[in-house]
């Protein structure tokens, strides 16, 4: 990762900005949602892989922040919300895309599904991610 | 299977709100299938994505919509080299990819 932001200096102008846009790992909320209504049902497990992508890049912005490459301007937290429209479609996108990062626990699927069985037509399960926006700036070369 | 990733936009208005892209020259690393690329790149001066996905780059090729195929390019590359001389961009984001 070091060597990566290494090349984003190499390739900025002075002055030039970083914009480190990315999930991180925070035991997120499972949800069922209708246009008016949402009911929280329980949350993710992370799983060891995720929290150590986690932990890598912290440590790389760190050595990059303490090498004088880039400064951090701004850091914000938002959510950014997955839908699907049934409670089985959301355990296979998890299972195939993200089954190295988090895992549905039995007893949160179970509810779920429950849940949303007896929910309005045309409801949908969503998983709502952590998600972090940080600006850094290119400091002029030393 | 339907999947909705962020409809109601929210990480498009917070990448607007923390900087500046109108006219920038943008490198965006780990573009994918341009899920991102299509919500800031007509504000932006000229767009490259990269990825290491081939399959996820024809799809963003194919999708580019014809009023932004003079200012975004997609091209297979890894970060950890990139195939640009110094001081090409003013943007780089890293989107989902640290």
């Amino acid at each position: 990762m070091v060597h990566a932001l290494q090349e984003i200096r190499r390739i900025l102008v002075p002055g030039g900005i970083l914009i480190d846009l990315r999930p991180v790992a925070d035991h997120w909320l499972v949800e069922v949602a209708t246009a008016q209504d949402s009911w929280e049902v329980g949350r993710v497990q992370d799983l060891p892989a995720g929290l150590a992508d986690d932990a890598a890049a912290v440590e790389a912005l760190a050595y990059m922040s303490q090498a004088g490459w880039f400064v951090l301007e701004q850091t914000e937290i938002f959510d950014f919300l997955y839908y699907w429209d049934t409670p089985e479609e959301m355990q296979a996108y998890i299972s195939e895309q993200w089954e190295d990062f988090i895992a549905l626990p039995a007893e949160v699927l179970t509810n779920i599904q429950a849940i949303w069985a007896n929910s309005a037509t045309g409801s949908r399960v969503r998983v709502r991610l952590k998600m972090l926006i940080a600006m850094w700036r290119k400091r002029p070369v030393n | 299977m339907t999947l909705l990733r962020d409809p109601e936009e929210v990480e498009t208005r917070y990448l607007h709100n923390l900087s500046d892209l109108a006219g920038r020259r943008v490198l965006e690393i780990g573009c994918g299938d341009g899920r991102l690329t299509w919500r800031y790149a007509l504000a932006a001066g000229y767009v490259v994505g990269i990825d290491l996905n081939p399959i996820s780059l024809l799809k963003a090729q194919q999708e580019c919509q014809p009023d932004l195929r003079s200012k975004v390019t997609f091209a297979l590359a890894n970060s950890l080299a990139l195939p640009f001389p110094p001081k090409l961009f003013d943007v780089a984001v890293l989107a989902w990819s640290l």
